[in-house]
């Protein structure tokens, strides 16, 4: 995966076995890779409450033992 | 699953099928959570007694038809336990997969026997509509659905969505269910159905509603010909269908060109 001569994302830190997940295992490259089921807008993780965020729909995705939710049924409506 | 939804069964004014049950639309999908849910901890093991194990040669086939390739990016949607999306990393060391489904269970299920099977690190876990798909467009080389496009409320939007994530070449198989076409042997298929799998299903999890609903809805599903022009119909070129045990299951396959 890594390797010398790769070039590491500005910011994060080394790359390794369990970088970048919480909890109970979200990876954070995940992230990269899902956006809103409703309007495909890149989603942003809030650690802190677990959830993925999506401004453009204005609902909070649930992220449960390192699994995301992406249901609308199962969404926070945020402003 | 919820309680009377009279008027709101009136106001979404659409009904489908649930098995031989008519549901308004918007229920369905709660009614197929349920099921799933419920049969989730047992689900391989009744896969293999409905199915005398040969639900392991379909899903073989599946994956001979397909040849999978190292460096190719998976979508295996209603993924459910992960049999596909295993099958798919074993037959192609260095490609990567996302398991997609609707229902928890089967996910906490599949990705327990990921961790056995020491492919964790290599799959992805997604709770998520198929008719809503939580991915960009063009994000993935192939796309799988086995055994779960009868389950979706509007199947074409499953289709319509498989086709929007798939990059420009690449590739959906779907396996499911299909029509048995020599009559005597339907006949002995549906006798089997209908009276030893419900039968089965309580004997081994104690729910034989799931599986009634489970031989049910492979009657309600359309048959290879118009399931292939529902493909076509999503976009999908070069469609093509292979039965399997006469028709018992069918794989069909297409092309985003």
């Amino acid at each position: 995966m890594t390797g010398a001569g790769d070039a590491a994302p500005a910011g994060d830190p080394p790359a390794g076995p369990g970088a970048g997940e919480d909890a109970r295992g979200f990876d954070r490259r995940m992230l990269e890779a899902l956006v809103c089921p409703v309007t495909h807008a890149p989603l942003r993780y809030d650690a802190e409450r677990q959830e993925l965020v999506s401004r453009t729909a204005h609902l909070a995705f649930p992220v449960r033992n390192g699994i995301p939710i992406l249901l609308v049924s199962e969404a926070r409506e945020i402003d | 699953m919820g309680g009377d939804d009279g008027e709101a069964a009136a106001r979404e004014g659409a009904a489908t099928h649930f098995g031989f049950r008519s549901v308004p639309e918007g229920e369905k999908a709660g009614l197929v959570r349920g099921v799933f849910t419920s049969v989730a901890a047992r689900y391989d093991l009744m896969n293999d007694l409905m199915s005398g194990g040969v639900h392991r040669l379909w899903k073989d086939a599946m994956m001979d038809w397909l040849a999978p390739r190292d460096g190719q990016r998976l979508l295996d949607v209603a993924g459910g336990t992960g049999d596909i999306a295993f099958r798919f990393l074993r037959r192609a060391p260095a490609a990567a997969a996302v398991v997609c489904d609707m229902t928890e269970a089967m996910l906490a299920e599949g990705r327990k026997r990921a961790e056995a099977a020491r492919l964790a690190d290599r799959l992805e876990w997604v709770q998520g509509d198929a008719m809503a798909l939580p991915f960009a467009d063009a994000g993935f080389d192939v796309c799988t659905i086995s055994f779960g496009i009868r389950n979706v409320t509007r199947p074409g939007a499953a289709l319509a969505e498989a086709f929007r994530v798939l990059r420009p070449g690449g590739r959906l198989m779907v396996l499911e269910f299909s029509r048995v076409a020599p009559e005597a042997l339907a006949w002995a298929y549906d006798r089997y159905s209908f009276n030893v799998i419900p039968a089965m299903g309580r004997a081994v999890t104690g729910d034989r509603e799931s599986y009634q609903y489970l031989v049910e809805s492979i009657r309600r599903f359309p048959d290879q010909e118009r399931f292939a022009a529902m493909m076509r119909d999503a976009g999908f070129g070069l469609v093509k269908y292979r039965n399997l045990s006469f028709g018992v299951a069918a794989l069909h396959s297409g092309w985003k060109l």
